[in-house]
């Protein structure tokens, strides 16, 4: 399973936490959904899924929400938080 | 490249041309003694309106004409839609724009302060103006790119 590393919004927190998501694979165990697919559901644009699979962009806490609607799925199963000092 | 950069180097590109053609008709001019700059403040003003209504109608014209290009090049007709990200993006680059913007006035207030003739003001108004733009533009870039 495929781990992206997202910094988070703050960017005095940048180097010390990150959030994980599980998004690209979520998309290919749900009917190899495209990224446009899941973009128009969650109404955001392509390049907005893009960063967030990328790590360049976490997302708010409702559109997290959003996305773990459309997957059907608890919001942690789609993001992790992941402390920097935790990671080794 | 996505819509938003393209678009945000259109406006960098349409900024700096605009200012630039404007500010040497205008120095043409003051060269030529139809007004003097460095005296008549009342011609200052009149330079910034006109310079705002300008600027206005040309950026319109040229945002229709990159939209029409753009369209014809990509064969997408739609303007994507504006969601957080391009929200947030926005945000910071108009902070930043405002620090820019905010360190010429300083800048000019300073330059007052120290014996700079008061003509200096405006333009270095025009000068701050067109780097916070620069960097309005820039920065949102740089976010679209490397992330926020």
């Amino acid at each position: 399973m495929a781990h992206k590393s997202i910094t988070t919004g703050r960017e005095s927190e940048m180097a010390k936490s990150s959030i994980q998501n599980n998004i690209r694979s979520l998309r290919f165990h749900n009917g190899e959904m495209t990224q446009q697919e899941l973009a128009d559901r969650v109404k955001v644009s392509r390049q907005t899924i893009v960063a967030i699979e990328k790590g360049n962009y976490s997302p708010s806490l409702e559109l997290a929400f959003r996305l773990a609607h459309i997957f059907d799925t608890p919001l942690e199963e789609v993001f992790s938080y992941k402390p920097a000092d935790d990671s080794g | 490249m996505t819509y938003q950069e393209k678009q945000n180097i259109v406006n960098i590109f349409t900024g700096v041309l605009v200012t630039l053609i404007y500010a040497l008709l205008v120095y043409q001019r003051h060269q030529q003694g139809q007004f003097d700059l460095t005296e008549d403040f009342r011609t200052w003003g009149r330079v910034f309106l006109i310079y705002i209504g300008i600027s206005i109608v040309v950026r319109i014209i040229i945002q229709i004409i990159f939209h029409i290009i753009n369209a014809i090049a990509t064969r997408e007709e739609k303007i994507p839609v504006e969601d957080e990200r391009d929200q947030l993006i926005k945000l910071k680059a108009t902070r930043n724009s405002y620090y820019a913007f905010t360190s010429g006035f300083v800048v000019s207030v300073v330059g007052l302060a120290i014996g700079m003739p008061v003509h200096w003001i405006f333009i270095a108004f025009v000068a701050f103006g067109l780097i916070a733009e620069i960097l309005d533009n820039g920065s949102q870039i740089y976010y679209y790119r490397k992330g926020i």
